[in-house]
């Protein structure tokens, strides 16, 4: 429950709310009532046992609002005045323009129709919100990889990914029993038992090009490989633009000094950063790992000057 | 705190249901709730309008009698205050849910579903069986989104520290126009008031909170303005020709614009904008990856391939 449906402002919203959803959802179950406005059964008949001193002026009975929820189910008469739904605030309608955009990014291409639908609200609301400005999203995985992985959460199946490692520059195709879905640095992850692997990996949703359930059959419990896969431990010195130097290399700010030390899980990921940071980045050590990097930056660049 | 939240609800209801401006006397005598002298009634209530105003319901003043304009009446214009959004469809009500459902456990949370609320109270049932299977999701963001939000409804600045290329903490004052999110990351564009001109800043930059100004300073958004398109016109992307060996360079490979096959190489032209990031992209796909054209690109790289060279012998 946030802390805004606690204070006076916040609970009169709420029920200005509540007058016209109860209009429309008469004889609704209290606890899904609550559950629908995220607060207590408590603080619901709280809600309820405000809203039922309230009316038009004269306050009889025949002005107060008329509601019963002893029951156990609420419904509500005599609220005629109320039982509109409030205007969108500028900041819903932000909200909903935003989803929109993820929402029509994320319909497959043969639903022309429904990206139709969905533009004509992004108008309807955009012509009823005060701002004049564009609010647009671009998701970065599309809605429908998501919704496959979270069914085969639900359902604890496997999946079969179509999926591009960046560093190894490979598409591999892997079948993937998904255990959760996390968030780190801003990318979502799939965490999963991967079966050709036998252990547990991470697949950063946006490089999932394509996924499939698995057929329960196929399915055999994956076995999973515990062996830790060992760090691999480096120093790096940048020479210019730190910020990228720290968001590439995943470095906590705090942490960073001259010669600020990272651990990776692959050396071909090392190597394609260093070369990537576009010399801002020097590897001070190990040797054998600046030495990769001297071959193969040498070896690009003959390559220039031959042709 | 039920008898304040009770009086906001009457007179919500009262200045709904005239039909006519009502004087503050009339609000006095006939809403329940307002006791106490007559100094203490209207400080109560000029607390209250400011309050419904803030939770967004308009209140008008108007004059209660146009010959005699001795007293200010006040009133809820019932189409001001309810949600209209013409004619709606099951269809539509499901699309608009998948959209709030988008921002679950993620920075616009609250509005999302406060705008859910409203929406299901039409009375229209959602029709989401109507909807492929799809679960789009906002991520994170940061934690004072929401701030950045209220302040663009509320045209209010917003100040915050932002760590600058070279690390240096700086702080920001800035009339914000939009928010946007392409890829991974969020996006802010407002006008930099000690720059005077426009930026954009990426959120996970920001370091620490946002504030938003108290001060009643108040800006204009630009009508139409767009965060991306504003800064793609600005410069126009470039042609380049390189070369990427067979079955690599999927990432450069994504955006080609033509590809000729040459036996263990395939010749593409691809756009880009920043030559600083089309160097760092072909440059991190290696030996894999050959810039042909233009010629000052090659200089480039030629460039900072040396430096990475110098840096390591």
């Amino acid at each position: 429950m946030s802390k805004s449906t606690q204070t006076p402002l916040g609970r009169t919203a709420r029920l200005l709310d509540l007058v016209p959803f109860l209009a429309t959802h008469q004889g609704i179950e209290l606890k899904t009532l609550s559950e629908n406005f995220d607060v207590t059964d408590a603080q619901m008949v709280a809600d309820l046992t405000t809203l039922w001193m309230c009316g038009l002026p004269g306050y009889t009975p025949l002005e107060l609002m008329d509601l019963s929820f002893e029951s156990g189910f609420v419904t509500i008469h005599n609220a005629e005045t109320l039982s509109h739904p409030r205007a969108l605030s500028d900041e819903e309608i932000i909200a909903l323009l935003l989803g929109l955009d993820v929402v029509i990014a994320s319909l497959p291409n043969d639903r022309n129709d429904l990206k139709l639908i969905a533009l004509d609200l992004v108008d309807r609301l955009s012509t009823r919100s005060s701002i004049p400005s564009k609010m647009s999203a671009v998701p970065a995985t599309p809605g429908s990889v998501r919704a496959i992985i979270e069914s085969s959460l639900l359902e604890k199946g496997a999946v079969e990914i179509l999926y591009h490692s960046s560093y190894s520059d490979e598409t591999s195709s892997r079948v993937v029993t998904p255990i959760e879905l996390r968030e780190e640095n801003g990318f979502e992850y799939l965490w999963g038992v991967c079966q050709s692997a036998h252990g547990l990996r991470s697949f950063r949703l946006d490089r999932i090009q394509e996924v499939a359930p698995r057929s329960k059959s196929a399915e055999a419990t994956p076995a999973v490989n515990n062996e830790q896969r060992d760090g691999i431990s480096y120093t790096i010195h940048a020479h210019s633009r730190p910020r990228e130097a720290i968001e590439r290399f995943a470095i906590n700010k705090a942490d960073f000094t001259e010669n600020a030390q990272v651990i990776s899980y692959s050396i071909e990921w090392i190597k394609r950063s260093v070369l990537a940071s576009a010399g801002s980045v020097e590897v001070v050590e190990p040797a054998s790992i600046r030495a990769e990097i001297l071959n193969s930056a040498q070896s690009i660049l003959d390559r220039y000057q031959r042709c | 705190m039920s008898r304040k939240i009770e009086r906001l609800i009457n007179l919500t209801i009262a200045l709904l249901a005239t039909k006519r401006y009502l004087t503050k006397s009339e609000i006095f005598r006939s809403v329940e709730g307002y006791e106490g002298s007559e100094e203490t009634k209207e400080r109560m209530f000029e607390r209250d309008k400011d309050d419904l105003r803030n939770l967004g319901v308009a209140i008008e003043v108007g004059s209660f009698d146009p010959v005699f304009e001795d007293e200010a009446g006040y009133r809820i214009k019932p189409e001001k205050y309810s949600l209209d959004l013409g004619e709606i469809s099951g269809v539509q009500i499901a699309l608009l849910s998948l959209a709030a459902e988008a921002w679950r456990g993620a920075a616009l949370d609250t509005s999302a579903h406060s705008a859910l609320t409203k929406l299901r109270s039409v009375g229209v049932e959602s029709d989401l069986d109507a909807l492929p299977a799809i679960a789009p999701r906002f991520n994170a963001a940061h934690k004072d989104f929401q701030i950045i939000t209220n302040a663009i409804s509320k045209r209010a600045r917003i100040s915050f520290t932002y760590v600058s290329s070279t690390l240096e903490l700086q702080q920001r004052n800035i009339e914000p126009y939009a928010i946007a999110t392409k890829g991974s990351f969020w996006y802010l564009a407002g006008n930099d008031l000690e720059k005077s001109e426009l930026r954009t800043f990426r959120l996970d930059r920001i370091d620490g909170d946002i504030f938003i100004s108290k001060d009643a300073q108040k800006y204009e958004i630009p009508d139409g303005f767009d965060l991306f398109s504003h800064f793609e016109n600005q410069e126009l992307g470039k042609i380049a020709t390189v070369d990427v060996r067979k079955g690599k360079a999927h990432l450069l490979r994504t955006h080609a614009l033509s590809t000729v096959d040459m036996g263990e190489w395939d010749r593409i032209t691809t756009s880009y904008i920043s030559s600083q990031k089309f160097i760092e992209l072909v440059l991190w796909h290696g030996d894999d990856a050959l810039i042909i054209e233009p010629q000052e690109l090659r200089r480039e790289i030629v460039a900072k391939l040396t430096e990475i060279v110098a840096h390591h012998v």
